[in-house]
């Protein structure tokens, strides 16, 4: 649904197995906006069961799911978490009960995905940059590791990250505009771009130095292209490193 | 750290209505006109946090064509736009001298202030003379309890507890919460408390209510507290405010006038989307 994101949402959709899957939008990181909710409807009824959740207008009838909201989600095939602030959208989420119900659609195999906020949200900590200095948030954790969108859009967001992992944030993912990480359990299966250029990495720390190092992308327009990755930017770079899978925790 | 000096209890100025305000009456500036009326400063800081309704782009420009051509110098908090200001919250809330917390989802409203440890902030702006002033969930939310829709039918929800009691809001416009309220205060689940119609506000002085007053004649507010497991209710009569400079803080002189261009064209240049 972002700009340019068609292939992604093209993406996420090839990995249901259901005709017509069943796919629920949560806008709560955008406040609801009824124009995100618009553009979901638009991109995703044609092809799909689609519905989504408000969390702030429960009471007004407008359309949105209301009543049962566990039963609702855990029916769903694909759930899918729009942009926005994660901060707030957390805070609205476990004030409603949403981050207990979306654990458990993810113990069952329900996708879940989304962009920037909607991304951040599954990892177990995230930077944020909202009025003022980025900060570690912590997410839903369902993915052990520290998550950074927008690398390539924000041009200090490179350093901050870098900065926060040699302080002590979990090591993870830095990610471009266009680019989506998926995980299958909490290991990497792929790396997926709807631009050409499009790149994301691995960022560590060892002692107090960082090392980033370049995921293999492969960029969704046809022709399908799987880019090699570019050499490292910081000294020690290496083939992208095999994540150890970890159990998804009971 | 931004370093504030707290104020005498009785400078701590809370108002609460039970609906009205820019949102509820387009055409009805008495209640925003009082709340101005409340700062001490000549042209006040005002801050519309939209929090509760997910900051809707209605309530912002409500808030907008309210209070923009008065004298005042006002401004929005959005949590969820990003990239709305580069200043820290803290900066943003405690140099205010009104803080005024609009309509909608009060456990939203709650959870997400929490998320970003907002309460702190207001708490402390509050002691520093910051007057805070809201309307439904921007109402209730300064008191111990309240009544809230935000998960559909109506139930009781925890406030910060900065007042004593009870609020519920809306009495004569939502009438299903006054039941929940009721049953609520008689069998001890909330304290006592205040009903308020639309168009009423509570004036708090520390944590003493010192006036009530009404934008619409005929709107009215009870005090209901349960004495030995039975509701006694007492009837508040309202002050209708009135219209012009009594209430509000005069005839605009050109000095006000002209720090309010100044402002106005600040703002145009340096705000990127409204957000």
């Amino acid at each position: 649904m972002e700009k340019d994101g068609s292939l992604l949402d093209d993406y996420v959709l090839s990995l249901l197995g259901a005709a017509r899957p069943r796919v629920c939008f949560l806008p709560t990181a955008s406040g609801d906006a009824d124009h995100y909710v618009v553009r979901f409807y638009r991109r995703f009824s044609p092809g799909c069961e689609a519905s989504h959740v408000s969390l702030f207008r429960r009471d007004q009838g407008t359309g949105g799911v209301e009543d049962d909201l566990a039963t609702h989600l855990l029916s769903q095939d694909l759930i899918y978490v729009g942009g926005g602030n994660v901060l707030s959208m957390l805070g609205a989420w476990r004030a409603h009960g949403l981050d207990a119900i979306l654990r458990k659609a993810w113990r069952r195999g329900i996708v879940l995905c989304g962009p920037s906020a909607g991304s951040l949200c599954w990892f177990e900590q995230a930077l944020s940059a909202f009025h003022g200095a980025p900060r570690p948030v912590r997410g839903l954790g369902f993915l052990p590791y520290s998550n950074c969108v927008h690398y390539d859009a924000e041009p200090a967001r490179r350093a901050e990250y870098h900065r926060a992992v040699a302080d002590g944030m979990r090591p993870g993912y830095a990610v471009e505009d266009g680019v989506a990480l998926h995980f299958r359990g909490t290991c990497l299966e792929r790396v997926v771009s709807s631009r050409p250029d499009g790149s994301a990495f691995r960022v560590e720390a060892y002692g107090r130095r960082v090392r980033e190092t370049p995921l293999e992308v492969s960029y969704l327009g046809a022709p399908a292209i799987v880019r090699k990755p570019a050499p490292a930017r910081k000294r020690g770079g290496h083939a992208p490193t095999p994540h150890t899978p970890r159990p998804v925790p009971a | 750290m931004i370093e504030r000096a707290g104020v005498p209890v009785t400078e701590r100025l809370i108002f609460a209505m039970g609906g009205g305000g820019f949102t509820m009456e387009p055409n009805n500036p008495l209640l925003d006109d009082f709340v101005l009326s409340l700062a001490r400063a000549g042209e006040p800081r005002i801050l519309f946090l939209p929090t509760a309704s997910g900051d809707t782009t209605a309530q912002i420009n409500a808030f907008k064509a309210r209070f923009f051509d008065r004298t005042c110098v006002a401004e929005h908090l959005s949590l969820f736009r990003l990239r709305d200001s580069t200043r820290s919250l803290e900066e943003t809330v405690l140099e205010q001298d009104i803080v005024y917390v609009g309509g909608g989802s009060m456990r939203n409203l709650l959870a997400i202030w929490h998320a970003h440890e907002l309460e702190d902030l207001l708490l402390e702006a509050w002691r520093g003379g910051t007057v805070l002033a809201g309307l439904s969930a921007g109402a209730m939310c300064w008191f111990e309890a309240g009544v809230t829709r935000s998960s559909g039918p109506p139930e009781v929800i925890d406030g910060l507890g900065l007042l004593e009691g009870s609020l519920t809001v809306h009495a004569d416009g939502e009438p299903e919460r006054l039941p929940v309220w009721l049953a609520g205060v008689r069998d001890g689940a909330l304290p006592g408390g205040w009903a308020l119609d639309d168009g009423v506000g509570l004036l708090f002085r520390g944590e003493q209510l010192e006036r009530v007053v009404s934008s619409r004649p005929g709107a009215g507010a009870q005090r209901v507290d349960a004495i030995a497991g039975e509701l006694v209710r007492h009837r508040l009569e309202p002050e209708l405010l009135l219209d012009g400079p009594s209430d509000a803080l005069g005839g605009l002189d050109e000095a006000v006038q002209e720090l309010r261009r100044v402002h106005r064209m600040r703002r145009g240049m340096g705000r990127g989307r409204a957000g």
